[in-house]
């Protein structure tokens, strides 16, 4: 039986970015990967997809590296669409490969996808564990940068009157980074809005399948699963200072939510910045 | 003492006497004398011998159905009892704790290991056994003012999903599903009935989850799993999981039996990792199959005697993750190891524990 050559996609690094992975420090649970379940090979086969996507497709534009923890933890919170999750992709590759030694931001993710064969084991093995509170406390405690979109996986199915409308925040991140004393780094991604139109959300479809939504756009169910694939759009990926969080917010509610319509705001002008700078740049497009 | 423990206390700035004093508040004083109910077990057999290399441990009992097993035929008849009793009868349990050999030194430790998890034929006599037999040795060890009743659980009652933790401590869910193997809702009726009786001022009542155990011929679910020719699993799904070993868990017991402490605690083995991890390291080769068809594809090869595993007992395990949090058995226990080793290494046999 001939077994495929993950490895070889390596080769899509170049030699300076495929050091970077090497250097990449992980805490071996003893076989091969630590204990939420990433593995180096994993990391290094997806970043080098990645890369390429990062570099040469979504041509990615990106600032504000400097308000990203070096060392220490952080909660990395941003706005969500596009369909399929390139944005976390993006955010991910982009830190990695801007942040000296490099970090890996690992998003807290719905728990649907760990119930798909491959796809599950294929998302652990890069760092992306299920969004639990003992699965956030275990990263911060151990100095992890966590991802959360806290528009949750609905925001993925976004209409296109909606876009860079972000929908109401969760607030678990907020009381947890309280409750842990981190800041919060505010991102926002411009361009993920474009890369696919959704005309509606086929929610029969959804709910038979357990899945939060399935979109209907231009190109799919059209084109089958290829028609979900995302336009080669340009990103703009902006970080914010980081906001420390009130600890009031772990004994009111009140301020928590005010908490929580901070980081929106941030994430918000981190948005409209990215619309500002991609205005500039393609010549009036907003 | 041994060398180890010097080092340690004197990085500590521990002197001999301190450390003495240290070790006497940390440990159950006096001679042990317990009794090992489900004696059959593979984990009994190493545990029984792991007590009886230790100078401390006056006499054990070891109580099964069916006769005494060859692993326990050598050891020496003035410390070691064998005796065979229907745990589920709660007279025959009574008994045990009225031997002459025990009257003037009175049994003081209860380890309970009497558990059959085997799915295949349960019936209502099964359950009398799993879970009677947890109530009648329990009661019968506080009536008799033992100081100390383990009860060794499983893994098996936590509910496993895509939700699943990346560590699984104690307080985790349970499983609770009516769908669920009738052996395992056995394990929980036992656990409950230890954990209704853990505030009991005389008598420390522990009860330990052990991750599933891997070598030794032991026949846990994931150690019948590597044995199987070859293992099934699913397409697409590669759990983390962190087994522990025969040797370490008779370890653990032995320790839990030393320490003073009572609860619940979670046992695990000291490296995580993916499942196929553990089976390239044992050089075995799985078979995938899709999801959908590994009971049926189990049931198959339980049929052919491929396999002595049950894919219904923990349907979801060859899925999702199940990586015990022993971090509390560690602090309260093992990190005490070296002090349970002090004694021990006085005898004959050094440091069992350590």
């Amino acid at each position: 039986m001939v077994t495929p050559r993950l490895d070889l996609v390596r080769t899509l690094l170049p030699e300076r970015e495929r050091e970077r992975v090497e250097a990449y420090v992980l805490d071996d649970a003893g076989h091969g990967t630590d204990v939420f379940g990433t593995t180096v090979d994993g990391l290094g086969n997806a970043y080098a997809l990645a890369y390429w996507l990062h570099r040469y497709y979504f041509r990615v534009v990106s600032a504000g590296h400097e308000n990203v923890p070096l060392d220490s933890a952080g909660v990395v919170v941003g706005n969500h669409s596009g369909v399929l999750p390139f944005d976390g992709v993006m955010v991910t590759t982009d830190v990695f490969r801007h942040m000296d030694p490099p970090r890996l931001v690992r998003f807290m993710v719905d728990f649907f996808v760990y119930s798909m064969p491959v796809v599950g084991t294929l998302f652990r093995s890069l760092g992306q564990i299920p969004g639990t509170r003992r699965n956030f406390d275990g990263l911060i405690e151990e100095g992890h940068l966590v991802g959360i979109f806290p528009e949750g996986a609905d925001a993925l199915g976004k209409p296109m009157e909606d876009r860079y409308q972000l929908f109401p925040f969760s607030h678990g991140h907020a009381e947890l980074a309280a409750r842990h004393g981190v800041p919060v780094i505010p991102f926002g991604v411009v361009g993920a809005e474009e890369q696919q139109a959704v005309i509606s959300n086929m929610e029969p479809l959804a709910r038979a399948f357990g899945l939060p939504f399935v979109p209907l756009t231009r190109t799919f169910p059209l084109f089958g699963p290829l028609g979900l694939l995302p336009k080669p759009v340009r990103y703009y990926i902006h970080y914010g200072p980081p906001l420390t969080i009130d600890p009031a917010a772990l004994r009111s509610v009140e301020v928590r939510a005010r908490e929580v319509e901070r980081v929106r705001e941030a994430v918000n002008a981190q948005i409209e910045l990215g619309l500002e700078v991609r205005r500039r740049a393609e010549g009036g497009r907003a | 003492m041994s060398d180890e423990t010097q080092t340690q206390a004197q990085t500590e700035g521990e002197t001999g006497a301190e450390l003495e004093a240290r070790a006497e508040a940390i440990l159950r004083a006096g001679p042990r004398r317990v009794l090992v109910a489900g004696a059959r077990r593979k984990i009994a057999v190493e545990l029984i011998a792991l007590l009886l290399s230790d100078p401390r441990v006056d006499k054990v009992l070891a109580v099964a159905q069916g006769p005494c097993p060859p692993g326990l035929m050598g050891h020496d008849p003035r410390r070691f009892m064998y005796h065979q009793a229907g745990l589920a009868r709660r007279r025959q349990v009574d008994n045990l704790f009225l031997f002459e050999e025990f009257r003037e030194h009175p049994l003081d430790t209860v380890v309970h290991l009497a558990f059959a998890g085997n799915p295949k034929g349960y019936d209502a006599s099964r359950h009398e056994y799993n879970v009677n037999a947890a109530r009648h040795l329990l009661d019968a060890a506080l009536r008799h003012g033992i100081g100390k009743y383990v009860f060794l659980s499983s893994d098996a009652v936590y509910a496993v999903g895509p939700r699943g933790d990346f560590k699984v401590s104690e307080d985790a869910a349970l499983n609770l599903d009516p769908e669920v193997s009738a052996t395992v809702r056995d394990i929980i009726d036992a656990e409950f009935l230890c954990r209704a009786k853990m505030d009991h001022a005389g008598c420390e009542v522990m009860v330990l989850r052990p991750a599933g155990v891997v070598g030794g011929g032991v026949s846990s679910g994931l150690n019948l799993l590597f044995e199987s020719n070859p293992p099934v699993l699913p397409i697409g799904f590669d759990p983390m999981i962190n087994p522990t070993t025969k040797e370490r868990l008779a370890r653990d017991l032995a320790l839990a039996l030393m320490v003073h402490g009572k609860g619940l605690y979670n046992v695990a083995g000291p490296s995580a990792g993916p499942l196929t991890r553990f089976l390239e390291a044992r050089g075995v080769t799985p078979m995938r199959v899709p999801g959908p068809l590994l009971r049926s594809t189990n049931r198959l090869q339980r049929m052919v005697g491929q396999t002595r595993y049950h894919a219904e007992y923990q349907p979801k395990r060859l899925f999702y993750s199940l990586v015990l949090d022993d971090s509390r058995f560690e602090a309260d226990f093992r990190r005490h190891a070296a002090l349970v080793a002090v004694g021990g290494s006085q005898g004959a046999v050094d440091e069992p524990f350590a």
